[in-house]
């Protein structure tokens, strides 16, 4: 199968014990499990692209280990360092939310360009408008990131895009799941073999699905799709969401790739490195040596 | 530990500090959609006014025992700096980020005043 970029998803922390029913809707009871923190990275085409950032350490490491049990933690520089790239070398961010796990780590990229939905800023600034006693909308959201924002786009570095947009870079488009998770969420399509019907495609989706269960249920011979356990839309878009997302990878769920899914490490050839960063290869471009084996 | 008077002033300040948030917040998102093109909703800057008054005139009638005489400091330079930034012609983003220095500065100083609340996010849950 012809790549033309390379992918591998970085695991930068982890929650060991995290409640299943904030992945999967109504799972009440039912146990934790271990919650892996990572971000995409993708290489070709004379790109470095990355979904998603993590979030700032310098500035919450301290409450999240404390308070939250987030641990092994690692700078981008350090996990980056696992696939032979440099945060300078980094020139497409596209956040698929803007929460702080996913977009806190702005500042460590500094030649990038970064790409959020227009729908996400604008509708978290009206949400910001609000009484107090609403106050439960903003969680997750960190006014610091909008600050660090306005900076990027005073730098020409911020591109707001208005719903879907394809070839964003060649094979790469960028898919508006409006009023889902948040309010402006976004998944992206690789399709890498570059080919308008690719039958090579991946999805990178974000907070919108967080493990296998969402997209296929508990019984893999009866699949059903099961929302995650936090939407700030509605269940039923991520439920239309979700269907996009399958079709969009003709069905073979594998390809829809949950950043929180800490079974990906043994859906795809991974590495654990001595210093406790794990990468996990989903594809190689020609002459792209792994960097799993 | 904290005595009686500072946990008193901690209970009546918590709002001013999360009014003072809200509006730098609210400003830094207007900024951005304007710095990328969008138009933004600028009645929200009415609110951002109306919760930036509200909270200034409770850090200003709120007794302050002398240990906490550094922390309500903060909040005041951090409120005086978004009076700065509510100005139509300035340039907010300057006024802005040092108000949001100041509130940090305010979150360090004393218990109760995170600058996020991760309890309501949906990767980080409380143990």
């Amino acid at each position: 199968m012809k790549n033309s970029y390379s992918v591998w998803i970085c695991e930068f922390a982890n929650v060991p014990t995290y409640p299943l029913s904030g992945l999967i809707y109504g799972a009440h009871n039912q146990g934790t499990v271990r919650l892996p923190y990572c971000y995409v990275v993708i290489k070709g085409q004379g790109h470095i692209a990355m979904v998603d950032v993590g979030y700032n350490h310098k500035e919450y490491g301290a409450t999240l280990a404390n308070l939250y049990g987030v641990r092994d933690w690692h700078p981008p520089r350090q996990v980056l360092a696992e696939i032979g790239i440099a945060p300078e070398d980094v020139t497409r961010i596209f956040l698929t939310h803007a929460h702080f796990d996913h977009m806190g780590n702005i500042e460590d990229f500094p030649r990038a360009t970064f790409y959020i939905q227009e729908r996400e800023l604008s509708k978290w600034v009206w949400a910001m408008s609000l009484e107090r006693r609403f106050r439960w909308i903003m969680g997750g959201v960190d006014p610091a990131d909008i600050m660090r924002t306005v900076a990027l786009a005073r730098d020409h570095r911020l591109v707001a895009v208005n719903g879907d947009r394809e070839d964003v870079l060649p094979g790469i488009d960028l898919h508006a799941a409006p009023d889902t998770h948040t309010w402006g969420s976004m998944y992206v399509r690789l399709r890498n073999d570059l080919s308008p019907n690719s039958k090579n495609t991946w999805i990178f989706a974000g907070d919108l699905v967080y493990m296998q269960e969402n997209l296929r249920g508990y019984l893999k011979e009866d699949p059903e799709y099961i929302p995650i356990g936090f939407a700030m839309g509605s269940q039923f878009n991520l439920l239309m969401t979700t269907e996009d997302l399958v079709k969009g990878v003709d069905g073979d769920v594998n390809r829809v790739i949950a950043i929180h899914e800490d079974r990906l490490k043994d859906m795809f050839p991974s590495r654990l490195a001595a210093n406790g960063v794990r990468v996990t290869e989903l594809a190689l471009a020609d002459g792209e040596p792994s960097r799993v084996t | 530990m904290t005595d009686d008077q500072t946990t008193v002033y901690v209970l009546q300040t918590q709002p001013y500090f999360e009014d003072l948030k809200q509006v730098a917040a609210q400003l830094a998102g207007l900024l951005v959609l304007e710095e990328s093109g969008a138009a933004p909703d600028h009645p929200m800057l009415l609110s951002a006014r109306s919760v930036y008054r509200n909270a200034v005139d409770g850090l200003r009638s709120t007794r302050v025992p002398s240990c906490a005489r550094v922390h309500h400091n903060h909040l005041l330079a951090a409120a005086q700096n978004l009076s700065a930034a509510l100005q139509p012609t300035a340039d907010k983003l300057i006024p802005l980020e040092q108000s949001y220095a100041e509130l940090r500065a305010a979150s360090n100083a004393l218990p109760g005043f995170p600058m996020l609340n991760f309890e309501k996010g949906c990767c980080a849950v409380h143990r």
